[in-house]
């Protein structure tokens, strides 16, 4: 499998107090532990089974995903201007790993 | 008796609209009943069908494998009126639960878009839990083509 690449979409800039979109999707087979090989082997559940969205510090939007999330799970979501600060997103996935991304975000008076 | 052609054409159709009427209404109902115990079975709590919460889904779609879903709930997300979580629930696939959001008050907003999985054609089902702990739900049907969880 390859290494799974997160990637997000974020205005640079935005008003206080707008409401802003955050598109996040990041590459990943979403083995559901259902599926067996050719040799009837059950291929062992590998998801990613948390998403979790922070806004200067503070959790502001997560996620619990679970097997019928699709491969290459995007999710959309929205959040309040509230000052200029980082957003950081974060990917865990089952068996340890962690993915992360993070935007500085401008937030005009 | 004699019947004139229009009563004939107005019972006939009064009957049939009947007959489908039959056919449309008691099954929907069931299906709002079944969905109902279902979250009451899932979450050992009695939820109560809500337009607030809106699970926006294709009808039908060609693919179980991707199937977007987009949730909304009315709500103002202040400290005293938010929703705190958003579950989502997919009853005939081999594993039901299929998605939860939390939300932040003053943070966040209740709108979310993704895509998931069915393994057949279904009622999906949204249950909200707002800040005082009610619990209302939605659900929506989708026919799917394929198997999405094979």
């Amino acid at each position: 499998m390859t290494t799974p690449t997160p990637r997000i979409v974020v205005p640079s800039s935005v008003r206080k107090g707008e409401v802003f979109t955050v598109k996040s999707i990041i590459s990943h087979q979403m083995e559901t532990g259902l599926r067996k090989t050719e040799g009837g082997e059950t291929i062992p559940r590998k998801i990613i089974h948390k998403f979790t969205c922070t806004y200067g510090g503070t959790v502001v939007f997560g996620v619990d995903l679970h097997e019928a999330m699709s491969a290459n799970p995007f999710i959309e979501f929205s959040l309040m201007a509230t000052e200029s600060g980082r957003l950081e997103f974060i990917w865990e996935e089952d068996g340890g790993g962690v993915y992360s991304v993070s935007h500085e975000l401008l937030v005009q008076q | 008796m004699r019947l004139t052609r229009r009563e004939i054409l107005v019972s006939a159709c009064c009957g049939s609209a009947a007959f489908a009427g039959s056919l449309l209404f008691p099954p929907s109902a069931h299906a709002e009943d079944e969905a109902l115990n279902f979250v009451e079975r899932t979450l050992g709590r009695q939820a109560t069908m809500s337009d607030r919460l809106r699970l926006i889904m294709p009808a039908v779609f060609p693919t179980g494998y991707t199937v977007p879903m987009q949730l909304r709930v009315e709500s103002a997300m202040t400290e005293d009126d938010y929703v705190r979580r958003i579950r989502v629930f997919a009853p005939q696939n081999p594993l039901v639960e299929v998605v939860s959001f939390t939300f932040v008050p003053g943070r966040s907003i209740a709108r979310v878009s993704t895509r998931i999985r069915l393994a057949k054609p279904q009622d999906v089902v949204a249950v909200a839990e707002m800040n005082d702990g009610t619990l209302l739900m939605t659900k929506t049907w989708v026919d799917v083509a394929t198997n999405g969880c094979a």
